[in-house]
């Protein structure tokens, strides 16, 4: 995109910054930690110190190193998973959509299914068929992941894709002879842009909480860092009753910041992909200053009396 | 490229027709009924001539252009492209498209939002096998054509950041990309601004002088047809109610939906004349079985309720479906059926 | 029907957007409309038409705001009301009841999911909690055939009603509690030809019965000559012309109005190439300095591009136009085409 810019929305930029953060972390997660997160001869249940800034679990391990290393497994599963939930649900999604008929109905019949079905159960019986080796692949449990995942997108997408089919430049384009791939994924697949990007936060964010349920639930190889397995450690262990919160805490929390994240840069979304949204709209900002009330009521509009100095601008 | 001989018809279309299966008005379990959009269109486009389809809306005139360009496909009737009966039971090909083009009427509404002019503007020429270094030359070419310089400038804009007027001419320019003998043109106007719509009329008459081309114009605005046309066809309901070899159905219209079309038309010059009211209900009110037009016809005699009336002459080179202009025999012949019709209804009662 | 003046503009201004990113929408616009005349306001894209009259009706939207002018009305029975100082309850006292408009597309207007007989009864229960529900029915029931339509419409739903039909709903809503002024917004542009005919007659006789004044935007220009008693002309928010719609039509002053006029093709006479205006409607973020026209403008001189023609009534006459042209400073002789005609006949563009 040739003209590409920071977006202009102050939640969007928090959004980002976040992302932005977490993606450092998984990169360089692994040389920050200060310990290796399995050695056990620290003092045991220690709450946050100097050396150990999130504190100790009972069997003596560094919290912030398990934080820190299991950041890259739960963000790299999770992103996977995420994508290629994304491309599934495009594909059946956009086609769907578009071509209509038989397929459509087909399409639609195994949505509603992969929809109708319990996610969580279905991925548990999923894994447990899983080969032992196979269980920390990311790449495996990703897609796992994401054969849960995409039917909501893919909803949404043929809805979407329904109603640009009869739009104008469609019909435009199939009158020049465009063949119906082509305009698929040429003509509607770019106006698909913001919810799709929408669809593939929303899915990300899905995949950790399902991710880290299912390391919760014990269900994944526990050998693996990852926020879920500190969970699962801190729950059968009893730390909430304990009152370790250093232990407990901060895993919840950094979901709960990526959800965060994610959810911020949704806001803005649709300002920096759609071109036409990119000019920009009213400033709260310039409102305030101009003395207008901060909600205009729809039937009053605002009267601001300035010295009015007609002509060009 | 060869030109064609001026007045050749290029694309003709035999009786078409295209009906629409819709639900009846009854809510969820009434019966379905079949609405016939387009019947019984005789049209011939001919090479450096226009021809204005005049119409309401429901009238039939856009599915009519949607027929002949192929984009839907005929419930009965034949297409005669280059004097060569088209196989209607294929899909439409790229050799088609090649030939036969279509403009529609929202300018914004027909360019991708999200796509640069430049994209909408060179996949025309891409499918239609220019090869790949000398498309950048050719929309160049083709935006000088329609008076949009410099050509750079609109290539690299959104269509957002254009007028109605000049996307327009982009459509347009998009269209004559793929080098078609005929170009149907929906209503190409009625969006734009009043002062740059004649703009956009003078570049089709030219386009059509210069390259020889077939042009379709469609339009509710009359006037505009008479301005560009040189020949005109009167919708009504899905059928062709009249039409003139040239514009003389429009000074001395002989069909009363064409007298009424052209007394509603505003015109100052006419201050203060007599306004010909006819009752209300619109095109949707039209009556199946004998003249469409009958239920809202001042002039209506009692046969046009129950029969269909025929295409007849009434001046040199000018038709109109109306049985107030059928010759006597006509009408007779049709008196005389309906009586026979009633007596064998009345003996089998 | 006196020759009261029922509404009161002076040098009214209105920007969409605040600060430096503002853009004035209508420039110093200032008239007035007498009782039970009808007002033509013509322009196309950009003209600010329909920003003057919402936004003179306080029912402009964000990012609307007016920045500037004075909008007096004078009503029955509240004399004086300044709709730009008054309180939401004061314009609500007055708002349908006094002034109501009719909206551009009747579709979107009517709420799809509520039958006819509902809106007009909510409208009617909001203004005169006097009213019983009978009389309310039976009042819906007068409205509908003041417009020509049968009571059993007020069952249905707007999709099952035709275009016109809607358009005739929305006049009869608007003419509820026999208002005073009527704003029409392009209320016939979405309907055919014929449809538009009848209802412009209707309006007429409408007003015949009931004395409303009337304020009618369009762009088609040929219309309002018929409809109208004056016409005013916009241009990039401003007025460039306003005369009794016949002179109009007769004797344009300004070249804008001559361009426009020339736009639409005749439907009878002569067959010749006309050649409506070159360029592009103006561009409200980036106007140029002096007249807003000049770019297009066939005539323009170095004047015009430098300063902006105030709008000047030509003395004698109800003909005010704004055109360094027609300026006294103006030595030069004036075209042909923008000079008084005396007969239609006599040559020129047309």
């Amino acid at each position: 995109m040739k003209h590409l810019q920071l977006p202009k929305s102050l939640k969007v930029r928090i959004g980002l910054a976040g992302l932005g953060m977490f993606i450092l972390l998984t990169i360089i997660g692994p040389w920050i930690a200060p310990y290796d997160p399995n050695y056990t001869g620290f003092a045991q249940n220690a709450s946050p110190s100097w050396n150990h800034l999130l504190g100790t679990t009972i069997q003596g391990q560094d919290v912030l190193s398990q934080l820190l290393i299991g950041c890259r497994s739960t963000m790299v599963v999770s992103f996977i998973a995420g994508f290629l939930a994304t491309i599934i649900s495009i594909v059946i999604g956009v086609a769907s959509g578009y071509v209509g008929g038989k397929a459509d109905e087909g399409l639609s019949v195994l949505s509603n299914v992969f929809l109708a079905i319990p996610g969580l159960p279905l991925l548990i019986v999923l894994n447990s068929y899983l080969p032992a080796g196979q269980q920390t692949n990311p790449l495996v449990i990703g897609s796992v992941i994401a054969l849960t995942g995409w039917a909501w997108g893919a909803r949404v997408l043929r809805a979407q894709t329904l109603s640009l089919r009869d739009r104008d430049f469609v019909e435009a384009a199939r009158i020049i002879g465009e063949k119906r791939v082509r305009i698929m994924f040429g003509e509607i697949g770019p106006n698909l842009l913001p919810i799709l990007t929408s669809s593939l936060l929303f899915t990300i964010l899905y995949a950790v909480g399902v991710y880290t349920t299912l390391a919760f639930l014990g269900l994944t190889n526990v050998s693996t860092w990852n926020w879920g397995t500190m969970l699962y450690w801190a729950q059968s262990n009893n730390a909430g009753l304990a009152g370790e919160w250093w232990w407990v805490g901060p895993p919840g929390i950094m979901i709960a910041l990526i959800g965060t994240s994610l959810a911020l840069i949704n806001f803005g979304i649709d300002e920096f992909i759609n071109p036409r949204l990119r000019a920009g709209g009213v400033s709260a900002k310039l409102r305030r200053a101009s003395g207008a009330p901060r909600r205009p009521r729809l039937g009053l509009t605002p009267v601001l009396h300035k010295s009015t100095e007609a002509g060009s601008r | 490229m060869s030109q064609v001989e001026t007045g050749k018809t290029l694309l003709e279309a035999k009786a078409l027709s295209r009906h629409f299966i819709v639900k009846g008005d009854g809510g969820f379990f009434s019966k379905r009924k079949s609405i016939a959009a387009v019947e019984g269109a005789d049209v011939a486009l001919r090479a450096g001539k226009i021809l204005a389809v005049v119409g309401e809306s429901g009238s039939g005139k856009s599915v009519l252009a949607r027929l002949l360009s192929r984009i839907v496909s005929p419930t009965s009737g034949e297409l005669v492209l280059n004097g060569e009966t088209v196989d209607l039971k294929t899909q439409r090909d790229l050799a088609y498209a090649s030939q036969v083009q279509l403009v529609l009427q929202d300018p914004f509404a027909a360019m991708n939002p999200v796509r640069r002019v430049g994209h909408s503007l060179e996949r025309p020429l891409s499918i239609h096998g220019v090869p790949e270094d000398e498309i950048s030359a050719r929309a160049h070419e083709i935006l000088e054509s329609v008076s949009l310089t410099p050509p750079q400038q609109f290539l690299d804009r959104y269509p957002h950041e254009l007028s109605g007027g000049q996307l327009q001419r982009i459509n347009i320019a998009r269209a004559l990309a793929v080098k078609p003998k005929v170009l149907l043109a929906d209503e190409p106007i009625s969006m734009l601004d009043v002062s740059v719509r004649l703009g956009i009329l003078n570049l089709l008459r030219s386009l059509c002088d210069d390259k020889n081309l077939a042009i379709m114009y469609i339009t509710h605005d009359i006037a505009s047809a008479r301005y560009i046309a040189d020949e005109v066809v009167v919708m009504y309901a899905g059928q062709i109610v009249e039409r003139s070899n040239d514009t003389s159905l429009i000074n001395s219209p002989q069909h009363p939906y064409t007298q009424l079309l052209i007394a509603s038309v505003p015109d100052p010059t006419k201050l203060g004349a007599e306004v010909v009211k006819a009752p209300s209900g619109g095109a949707a009110a039209f009556n199946l079985n004998g003249c469409r037009f009958s239920p809202r016809c001042s002039q209506a005699l009692a046969m046009c309720a129950t029969n269909e009336p025929p295409m007849v002459e009434v001046a040199p080179g000018q038709h109109a479906k109306c049985w107030l202009h059928a010759s006597d025999a006509q009408r007779a012949s049709v008196t005389i059926s309906n009586k026979s019709k009633n007596e064998m209804e009345s003996k089998n009662v | 029907m006196t020759d009261k003046t029922i509404l009161e503009v002076q040098n009214f201004d209105v920007d969409y957007g605040y600060g430096d990113a503002a853009v004035r929408a209508v420039s110093d616009v200032s008239f007035t409309l007498g009782a039970s005349k009808v007002l033509g306001v013509a322009g196309e894209s950009g003209s600010g038409k329909s920003t003057l009259v919402y936004g003179l009706t306080r029912l402009l939207r964000e990012p609307g705001v007016i920045v500037g002018g004075e909008v007096k009305f004078h009503l029955d029975g509240e004399g004086e009301f300044d709709i730009l100082s008054a309180s939401e309850e004061e314009i609500r006292k007055i708002r349908w009841s006094h002034i109501s408009i009719v909206l551009q597309s009747a579709l979107s207007a009517l709420n799809p999911l509520r039958r006819i007989g509902r809106e007009f009864d909510e409208v009617l229960r909001v203004h005169d909690a006097n009213l019983s529900k009978e009389q309310r029915r039976e009042r819906s029931e007068e409205l509908l055939a003041l417009v020509g339509l049968r009571p059993d419409r007020l069952r249905r739903f707007p999709h099952e009603l035709s275009g016109g039909q809607r358009q005739r709903i929305m006049i009869a809503m608007a003419l509820a509690l026999r208002p005073e002024l009527v704003i029409m917004d392009e209320p016939t542009t979405a309907l055919d030809v014929v449809t538009q005919r009848e209802i412009v007659s209707e309006l007429a006789e409408l007003r015949r019965q009931l004395g409303f004044a009337m304020i009618f935007i369009t762009h088609d220009l040929s219309l309002l000559v018929e409809l109208a008693d004056d016409i005013m002309v916009m241009y990039a928010g401003q007025i460039v012309e306003r005369a009794p719609a016949k002179e109009l039509h007769d004797a344009p002053r300004h070249p804008y109005t001559l361009g426009l006029m020339n736009s639409f093709p005749p439907l009878h006479g002569e067959r010749t190439e006309l050649e409506g205006i070159p360029g592009s409607p103006p561009d409200l973020k980036a106007l140029p300095t002096g007249c807003p026209f000049s770019p297009r403008c066939a005539f323009a001189m170095d004047k015009c591009r430098q300063e902006r023609p105030p709008l000047v009534l030509e003395a004698g006459t109800e003909h005010s136009v704004a055109c360094w042209l027609h300026d006294s400073s103006y030595q030069g002789a004036v075209p042909v085409e923008l000079s008084k005609r005396l007969a239609k006949n006599s040559g020129g563009a047309q």
